[in-house]
């Protein structure tokens, strides 16, 4: 290095990472001419750079990169928390149970069976599996029963002459 | 930040997964090359990379604008790969001090030989490097792998632009030390080969 190294040094790495000003880059490359020792700096800082930069850029060219979005994505949807609501949906979404070419004839199906059931539970079903029809009739004096039995055609009325004797004969 | 850039941030904060696959569009390979030049292992930098995106996305609520969007993530890159690579620096790891090692030929530009001088090259740039404090490491990945300028690499590492000046060369100059083999130093002739040229 010769004495005007000194007056280029503090700039001479600016200028390798072309940060310098234009009057800074006049001065370096003044020099630069007939200082084979500067050179030598700038030739190292440039090795140094190829070493560190070569392998990297093989790397990158070298690497396939969908596949990695697809783990961050699933990576993602793992981590986020939903609300109960929205789990219950997202599961009735994937469910093949619950999609709506099975989930609309099912419930169909359930409301009619629905309606049969309770048409049978509130039909009026007789005291007598043989179709008598049983009435039951409440005052403040006597209760009346009245039945009657289909086959053969006969009525029969039955008087309790209070509901206190009813209470004590049943 | 361009317009288009603003808007797709704004919609990943808003937590708009296909913004955030944009976002992964735009930078994996500069991540992927950041995670790669710290680690300097496939599947690590991967790791990385995943890591980051998955970072970033819970957390880019944090991000202000007042840096440019890529300096931010630069930044959480290189904290995300530093991290890594100090939980796996508590493996084994030949030291670069280390005797024995194979030594760079000078019939280097044969084939099979060749390839294995570069495999021991690369071998050592990575042990140079680890032996970097992580800041140093930082400034060289930041300007030499990937050309950011002094302002950007301020704004990734949070520090002045001085301070990048200073920490770049204390870190190219530790660096040149370590591959004197294979770096030419100032006013030194060089004992043997160099693959520079490939």
């Amino acid at each position: 290095m010769t004495n005007s190294c000194s007056s280029v040094s503090t700039v001479l790495e600016k200028y390798f990472d072309q940060e310098v000003t234009d009057e800074e880059k006049l001065l370096v490359e003044g020099h630069l001419e007939d200082c084979p020792a500067c050179q030598d700096v700038l030739k190292s800082m440039e090795e140094l750079r190829t070493l560190m930069k070569v392998p990297v850029a093989e790397a990158v060219q070298k690497e396939d990169f969908p596949w990695v979005w697809q783990k961050i994505e699933r990576e993602i949807r793992l981590q986020e928390k939903q609300p109960w609501w929205q789990s219950l949906r997202s599961w009735l979404d994937v469910t093949p149970l619950f999609r709506r070419k099975v989930w609309i004839p099912a419930v169909a199906t359930a409301v009619v069976l629905l309606l049969f059931s309770t048409q049978i539970i509130f039909e009026k079903t007789p005291s007598y599996p043989d179709g008598s029809v049983v009435e039951y009739v409440q005052s403040q004096t006597d209760n009346v029963m009245v039945y009657q039995l289909e086959d053969p055609k006969v009525t029969v009325i039955w008087l309790f002459e209070s509901p206190e004797e009813e209470r004590t004969t049943t | 930040m361009n317009r288009e850039e603003t808007e797709m941030v704004s919609r990943c904060q808003q937590g708009d997964q296909e913004a955030l696959k944009e976002i992964f569009e735009k930078y994996h390979k500069k991540v992927y090359s950041i995670a790669y030049g710290v680690v300097r292992q496939r599947e690590e930098a991967l790791d990385v990379v995943q890591e980051v995106f998955i970072k970033l996305f819970r957390s880019i609520k944090n991000f202000r604008g007042r840096s440019q969007f890529y300096t931010y993530l630069y930044r959480m890159v290189m904290n995300t790969a530093i991290d890594h690579k100090r939980k796996a620096g508590k493996q084994f790891m030949p030291s670069l001090d280390e005797e024995g090692s194979i030594q760079p030929s000078d019939d280097a530009e044969k084939g099979p030989e060749r390839v294995l001088l570069q495999k021991e090259l690369e071998e050592r740039v990575k042990l140079a490097m680890d032996k970097l404090p992580a800041e140093q490491k930082a400034a060289l990945i930041f300007r030499d792998v990937e050309g950011l300028s002094y302002q950007e690499m301020a704004e990734a590492m949070g520090c002045s632009i001085g301070t990048v000046m200073s920490r770049l060369h204390y870190g190219r100059k530790r660096m040149q030390e370590s591959l004197k083999d294979y770096v030419k130093l100032p006013g030194q002739s060089r004992g043997v080969s160099t693959v520079s040229g490939r």
